[in-house]
């Protein structure tokens, strides 16, 4: 049987079930495909046979938010085999890069955290100031440092 | 007015997850979680008859995603 199988299409219903081979597609890759559909479809899983009797094959019913004729549903189908094979490649990538990814983000947090910020303030110079002093005059309030600019300004009214 | 009943099969769905969901839904409709050999049962009653949308296939959607965030945070 095919990996991915469409089991049954009504387009009464605008409801299509997919039978998909378990082996191949692990239920998180299939959780994950069924994510990106639930806002234009109703996502139902279950697996085929029994628990004596497994056929290793999960079932995806969909139906269509909307309503959907043969080619729609045949379509979503697609599109939906397409995003399992998305969400496996996904995983593969993820589980290959684990290492990776957990070095560079440990590396990236670290960073965040300033780890080396503090000896760098200890090894900074001390310029003898306090923290009153206004050098620059920046707490000295607009008003006071242009009030005889202004005043000039002033059109006379002679 | 008559009941729906829905089966999920027990090793794709989480019974807390379904538990959210119903949770979630607890205005719309009264929901009544058993088992059946591998799924849960869920008996859907009282639908609200003013909501928009299909209340059971929604719940199941809510279901599926709970199952799903649940399972990640697991593996996380």
């Amino acid at each position: 049987m095919e990996p991915t199988a469409i089991d049954h299409l009504d387009a009464a219903k605008s409801s299509i079930t997919l039978s998909l081979d378990a082996g191949l597609y692990p239920a998180d890759v299939v959780y994950g495909a069924a994510y990106v559909f639930i806002d234009r479809a109703y996502v139902l899983l279950d697996r085929a046979g029994t628990a004596t009797k497994p056929s290793g094959r999960l079932l995806v019913h969909l139906r269509g938010k909307e309503a959907l004729d043969e080619a729609g549903l045949e379509a979503l189908a697609g599109e939906f085999g397409n995003e399992l094979l998305s969400q496996a490649l996904r995983r593969k990538v993820v589980k290959q890069n684990h290492k990776l990814i957990e070095d560079i983000t440990a590396q990236a947090i670290a960073g965040a955290a300033g780890g080396i910020l503090p000896t760098d303030f200890l090894q900074g110079e001390d310029d003898g100031m306090d923290f009153l002093d206004d050098p620059l005059g920046i707490a000295v309030p607009w008003e006071d440092k242009f009030q005889k600019a202004d005043k000039t300004d002033e059109p006379s009214e002679n | 007015m008559t009941d729906t009943i829905i089966r999920l099969h027990r090793g794709l769905y989480m019974q807390q997850a379904v538990k959210q969901a119903a949770t979630d839904f607890a205005d719309f409709a009264t929901f009544q979680i058993g088992r059946d050999g591998d799924h849960y049962t869920v008996t859907i009653t009282d639908i609200d008859p003013d909501t928009d949308g299909d209340v059971a296939a929604e719940f199941c959607n809510f279901a599926l995603i709970h199952t799903a965030a649940r399972k990640r945070k697991k593996t996380a």
